[in-house]
């Protein structure tokens, strides 16, 4: 199964992906993170920590000055671009390249393409994606099995989530999360601009808060805070729910 | 410039506002393809047809190029609009369903707009505000040579902090001659600031406080400085605006 994130950025992409690949892993099914952000974070939410997390990315930005080997396969790709992180989660930084060799697997492939030619096997893919819309408005039906479009009480980044939801919902099945929810006027908030579709609520948690500000990983923090807990049973979910022929 | 979600399009477009209120004749350029700084700015949301693109054609062979008459200043001439406080605002436009091709002449006149007003006679005297894309990839350079001095904005968090790191490696390699300040947004005491400047490794030039009023304008997607006008955040970034112009 391929599961892709989007959002505004800020919205907690990062942390939902993270947090869901670490639940997942935790219920035991092999996963494969892949940090297609441009700005790629997804290890320090993976737990990593934030100097592994940007050497990552040293290693991938190696290819445009030449001090790193160019990798033919996308396999290969997850072998050499990427890091252990716990649970067994593997890491993949996939982030687009300034200076790309055209047709080159490992640096010319956009996160879309990636996300189509990844196979996914026995695995689960947890994309991050890049902040905004740029990869879903790119991706054709069938790349991805599920987009999970993280939106939060604020008018900017409702107004991406519903741009998110309008432009994915023809290519792949879009599971809204309602991320950072105080109160009751927050739902109703993203409801005005949603609609009454399914909204997954992630409470607003002190934990995550914490997490993100030390660079950690909010389920190493405590997985039973509400937002964390949130995050693990969508995670379950994702797991049980039949993949798409 | 700074990580998503950092405070960009607030800093950006309360700057502009307070710029004009001021006397300068202040160019508001939104290079980021998400909806923020028209909503900052208090200009509203954008039309679904940005009036850039008015200024671009494709020739037979389908290279783009400006309709006739039509420069990069007559293009921000004709085709900016008109924000509060006489900010003028030019987008270069937001995909939508039927993906980025609406917006790709709008794009390319983007693209040469921000190359080409720095030297424009006609701009002369005006101030230039740019809204970046999140993160660090290609703004710098290729989006905002008209700058002479970025300003990266973190909050206090652990991704926040490293974006504004990656973000001034890549304009000190591509603009060693302009200006970088690092400010530290939705700071709540004292100690978030010196968490950001541990995290980024320098010191912040100034620092914005975490404000209700602020994020009580953020929630209804309306620009701060006609929300909450005598917020504290406000009054932070009015220091900012005279310390900047200080540099």
């Amino acid at each position: 199964m391929k599961i892709a994130v989007a959002g505004k950025g800020g919205a907690g992409k990062t942390t939902v992906s993270g947090t869901i690949a670490r639940g997942l892993a935790q219920a035991g099914h092999p996963v494969l993170a892949l940090d297609a952000d441009a700005n790629p974070m997804l290890g320090v939410s993976l737990g990593v920590g934030a100097e592994q997390t940007d050497l990552l990315l040293a290693v991938r930005q190696g290819l445009e000055t030449g001090e790193v080997e160019h990798e033919p396969t996308i396999e290969g790709m997850v072998e050499r671009f990427g890091a252990d992180a716990p649970d067994g989660v593997r890491l993949v930084v996939a982030s687009r390249l300034e200076v790309a060799n055209p047709g080159c697997q490992c640096c010319g492939v956009s996160p879309d393409q990636l996300l189509r030619e990844l196979e996914d096997g026995e695995r689960t893919v947890v994309c991050d994606l890049e902040a905004g819309v740029s990869t879903i408005v790119r991706m054709e039906p069938g790349n991805a099995d599920v987009v999970l479009v993280v939106a939060n009480p604020t008018g900017k980044a409702l107004e991406v989530a519903r741009r998110a939801v309008e432009i994915a919902s023809d290519k792949a099945e879009v599971i809204v999360l309602a991320n950072r929810v105080r109160d009751d006027s927050d739902l109703e908030l993203m409801r005005a601009v949603l609609g009454d579709r399914e909204l997954i609520v992630i409470p607003e948690d002190p934990v995550i808060a914490a997490a993100d500000r030390d660079g950690l990983a909010p389920i190493d923090l405590d997985p039973g805070s509400p937002g964390v807990a949130a995050l693990v049973q969508l995670a379950d979910r994702l797991a049980g729910a039949p993949v798409p022929a | 410039m700074g990580k998503g979600g950092a405070g960009k399009s607030v800093i950006a477009g309360t700057m502009a506002r307070l710029m004009a209120r001021r006397g300068t004749r202040v160019l508001a350029l939104d290079s980021d393809p998400l909806p923020g700084l028209s909503l900052s700015l208090g200009s509203g949301p954008e039309p679904a047809e940005p009036l850039l693109g008015n200024a671009a054609e494709q020739d037979e062979n389908g290279h783009w190029g400006w309709k006739r008459g039509v420069g990069p200043v007559r293009a921000v001439q004709r085709y900016a609009t008109d924000a509060p406080d006489g900010v003028r605002l030019v987008q270069i436009g937001k995909p939508s369903r039927e993906g980025f091709g609406p917006i790709i002449g709008s794009s390319k006149a983007f693209y040469e707009v921000v190359h080409h007003i720095a030297d424009a006679k006609a701009l002369r005297g005006w101030t230039f505000v740019g809204d970046l894309p999140a993160g660090p990839r290609q703004a710098a350079y290729d989006w905002a040579p008209y700058a002479h001095t970025y300003v990266v904005v973190a909050q206090p968090t652990a991704q926040s902090a490293l974006t504004a790191r990656r973000v001034a490696r890549i304009v000190r390699m591509h603009r060693g001659d302009a200006q970088l300040v690092f400010i530290a947004n939705r700071v709540s005491e004292k100690a978030d600031v010196d968490h950001v400047e541990q995290l980024i490794g320098e010191p912040v030039f100034a620092s914005l406080p975490a404000d209700d009023g602020v994020a009580a304008a953020e929630r209804l997607g309306v620009a701060p400085i006609d929300h909450a006008p005598d917020s504290p955040a406000i009054t932070a970034i009015e220091r900012l605006v005279s310390a900047l112009a200080k540099l």
